[in-house]
C-alpha cells in the first residue's frame, strides 16, 4: 500500500505555478526523502498533504484516504513537524506534549517523550523562551506522539546544530525501525543521504528524478563532468552534443562549457563542439560528487537532467507562495 | 470531543494574556470605583441594583464588547501569521473544532476573569451602605460575561474569515464602532425609512423596530439588565422581549462563528 500517493497533483497560487503535474508515490514503511532547493515547491506539497492547501488539479491520497474528505481523523495516524510553525508561547513545552496527547486521546508520558527529543531539562519552562532548535525538537515530540504510522516532517534538521541534526537521523531511523513510515524534506543532501531509501528531487514545482541512494551513487560513479575553456559557444551549438549517446547534459556560461556525461563518451563530445566551429582551448574533468549530481538536478545552471526536458530551460525561480 | 481539547488549550493560553488579565481588571476596577464613590445619603438605603445599574449606563455596554475584541480579534488570524495554527492543524482537529474550540475557551478565559473579578465590587457594596440582592448581582454577572462572550463569538467569527491580521484588526475597530456608539444612529435612520411599511409585509412598524433594537447583541443586553435589576427578569410586560433578546445573543453566539467558519474551510492556510 502507497503511504502517500499524489497524482497530477498543480497548485497554482494565482499566476504563480508552485508545483506542476507532481506524479509522486511513497510505499509503507520506506524513508522517502524530499529533496530540493528552497522555493522548489516542497513545503506546498507537504501542505496538501495535510490539507492546509488545496490542489488546483489532480488527487492527494495519504494512508489510502483522499486528504480533502478524510476529515481530521486521518491525522489521528499521522505525526507532523511542520514548517513555519510557532509554538504557543505562553504554555511549557509539557503543556505542548500534553496537548498533542489529549488531541490524538492516546495515553502516552509526556516525559518519556521530551526526554527523547532532548527537552527533558525544558520541560516546564514557557516554549516562548525556547531557541529555534528547542522549537523544532518540541514539535517533533508532538509529531512523535501517539506512534504515528506516518511521519511528515518538513525540514527537520532546520535550527538544529550538527549533535542535533545527528539526534533527529537517529530518531528518524528508530521511528522507521518501528514500522513507521517516514517522508521528509530537505535542501540539504548530506541531510538525507545516511537514511534514506529512496530520494525524489523537486525543483520548480517538478519531480526532476527519484531514485535509490544507491541508484543515484551509480549514476555519479559512471559520470564525468567536463570543463571545457572555448573561445564562444552559444546554447544551440550544444544541442549536437547533447544527442550523443551518454551525455546526460550540457550547458554553457561565456566562455565556460560543462558537460556531464559517461567516461567513454568523452572524445566524441569534443570532437563533437571541434566540428561544430569551437575552439577548445582548455580541457578539465571532474568526476561528479552526490552534492554535484544533487545541484546539476536543481540550480539551473550547469548540467540539467537526463530525461531531456526536465529543468533543461532555466526559469526565474518560483516563489513559494504559501505562507 | 476534539473542539474541547481546543478550547480547554485555548483557554489555558488565553487567561495568561496580558491584554485579558489588565483590561478586566480595569474594568473591575471602575465598577468598584462607582461602588466606592457613589454614597447614598445620611439615612438613605440604596439598592446595589441602582449602582451596577449606572455602572452599566456609564461603561460596562460600552466597555465589554472592546475588550472581548481587543481579547479575540486575532484568535484565528494571529495563530496563521505566527504560524501556531499549523502545529493546530497538524493534530486532528478540524477547522471547526479550531474556531469554535476558540469561541469556547476564549470566552470561558474572559468570562472567568470577569467573574472572578465581580467579586471585589461585590465586597465594596457589600461593606457599604447598600443592600446586595445576591441573585441579582450573580445574574447581572452573569449577563456580562454572556455578552462578553457574544463579542468574543463574533470577534472570533471574523478572525476566522478575514485574510490578514490587519484586515482582522480594521474589522474588529469597525465591528466596535458599528455596534456600540453607532448603532443608535443606524437604527433610527432604519426605523424612519420604514416608518410607513407597504400593507402586504406581515409586520408592524414597532416589530422591526424592536427587531433592530435586538439585533445590537449590546442593546439586547441591556434590555436583559435592566429588567433584571428591576427584579422583573423574564416576568412582567416585556418578558417576550426579553426572551427574544436572550434568544438574539445565543444566536449571535453560534451565527458569527459560523459563517466565519465556512469562509474558513476554503482558505489556504
Amino acid at each position: 500500500m502507497s503511504a502517500i500517493q499524489l497524482s497530477r497533483v498543480t497548485k497554482r497560487f494565482g499566476d504563480v505555478v508552485a508545483v506542476r503535474e507532481l506524479d509522486l508515490s511513497v510505499e509503507s514503511g520506506e524513508i522517502y526523502g524530499f529533496l530540493g532547493p528552497n522555493g522548489a515547491g516542497k513545503s506546498t506539497t507537504i501542505n496538501m498533504l495535510l490539507d492546509f492547501v488545496r490542489p488546483t488539479e489532480g488527487t492527494v491520497e495519504v494512508l489510502g484516504e483522499p486528504v480533502e474528505t478524510a476529515g481530521a481523523d486521518l491525522r489521528e495516524r499521522i505525526g507532523v513537524l511542520p514548517e513555519g510553525f510557532d509554538v504557543y508561547s505562553r504554555l511549557s513545552g509539557r503543556k505542548h506534549i500534553e496537548f498533542a496527547i489529549e488531541s490524538k486521546d492516546v495515553d502516552d508520558d509526556p516525559d518519556e517523550i521530551l526526554d527523547r527529543v532532548g527537552l527533558g531539562d525544558a520541560a516546564d519552562r514557557n516554549a516562548g523562551g525556547y531557541s529555534k532548535g528547542m522549537r523544532q525538537r518540541l514539535a517533533l515530540g508532538m509529531a512523535l506522539v501517539g506512534e504515528p504510522e506516518l511521519l511528515i516532517l518538513d525540514e527537520p534538521s532546520s535550527g538544529l546544530d550538527p549533535g542535533g541534526a545527528k539526534e533527529m537521523r537517529e530518531i528518524v531511523e528508530a521511528e522507521a525501525d518501528r514500522g513507521a513510515t517516514v517522508f521528509f524534506s530537505s535542501h540539504v543532501l548530506g541531510q538525507v543521504e545516511a537514511v534514506c531509501d529512496r530520494v525524489g528531487i523537486l525543483h520548480e514545482g517538478e519531480l526532476v528524478t527519484e531514485d535509490s541512494i544507491e541508484g543515484l551513487r551509480d549514476e555519479t560513479d559512471s559520470e564525468e563532468t567536463l570543463i571545457l575553456t572555448v573561445d564562444d559557444a552559444t546554447d544551440d551549438d550544444l544541442d549536437a552534443v547533447r544527442a550523443l549517446a551518454g551525455v546526460s547534459g550540457a550547458a554553457v556560461d561565456g566562455t565556460t562549457v560543462t558537460v556531464a556525461c559517461e567516461s567513454a563518451a568523452k572524445t566524441e563530445v569534443i570532437s563533437t563542439l571541434t566540428e561544430t566551429g569551437i575552439e577548445i582551448q582548455d580541457i578539465e574533468t571532474e568526476s561528479t560528487s552526490l552534492e554535484e549530481l544533487f545541484l546539476s538536478y536543481t540550480d539551473g545552471e550547469g548540467v540539467v537532467g537526463t530525461d531531456g526536458e526536465a529543468g533543461s530551460t532555466p526559469e526565474p525561480p518560483t516563489p513559494e507562495g504559501s505562507q | 470531543m476534539s473542539w474541547l481539547v481546543v478550547a480547554r488549550k485555548d483557554f489555558e493560553d488565553s487567561i495568561r494574556s496580558r491584554w485579558l488579565v489588565g483590561l478586566t481588571a480595569v474594568f473591575v476596577l471602575l465598577i468598584s470605583a462607582v461602588a466606592y464613590f457613589v454614597r447614598p445619603g445620611p439615612g438613605e438605603e440604596v439598592s446595589a441594583n441602582a449602582i451596577l445599574q449606572l455602572a452599566g449606563d456609564l461603561f460596562v455596554g460600552t466597555l465589554v464588547p472592546l475588550i472581548a475584541l481587543v481579547v479575540a480579534y486575532n484568535a484565528v488570524t494571529g495563530e496563521r501569521k505566527s504560524g501556531s495554527i499549523k502545529l493546530l492543524l497538524s493534530l486532528p482537529h478540524s477547522r471547526a473544532d479550531v474556531v469554535f474550540g476558540k469561541v469556547a475557551g476564549r470566552s470561558a478565559a474572559l468570562s472567568t476573569a470577569i467573574i472572578v473579578g465581580f467579586i471585589l465590587p461585590a465586597i465594596i457594596l457589600a461593606i457599604g451602605p447598600f443592600t446586595l440582592e445576591f441573585g441579582a448581582y450573580l445574574g447581572y454577572t452573569l449577563l456580562v460575561a454572556l455578552l462578553a462572550s457574544v463579542f468574543v463569538a463574533i470577534a472570533v467569527g471574523w478572525s476566522a474569515a478575514a485574510p490578514s491580521q490587519r484586515i482582522a484588526l480594521g474589522g474588529a475597530i469597525g465591528l466596535y464602532f458599528l455596534f456600540v456608539p453607532f448603532w443608535d444612529a443606524i437604527q433610527f435612520r432604519l426605523q424612519m425609512a420604514i416608518a410607513s411599511l407597504p400593507e402586504w409585509v406581515p409586520l408592524t412598524s414597532e416589530t422591526v423596530g424592536n427587531l433592530l433594537f435586538l439585533a445590537n447583541p449590546s442593546s439586547a443586553y441591556s434590555g436583559l439588565t435592566g429588567a433584571l435589576l428591576a427584579g422583573e427578569f423574564m416576568s412582567g410586560e416585556t418578558a417576550s422581549l426579553q426572551l427574544s433578546a436572550l434568544s438574539m445573543l445565543l444566536f449571535w453566539l453560534l451565527a458569527a462563528p459560523l459563517v466565519g467558519l465556512l469562509v474558513f474551510e476554503r482558505r489556504d492556510l
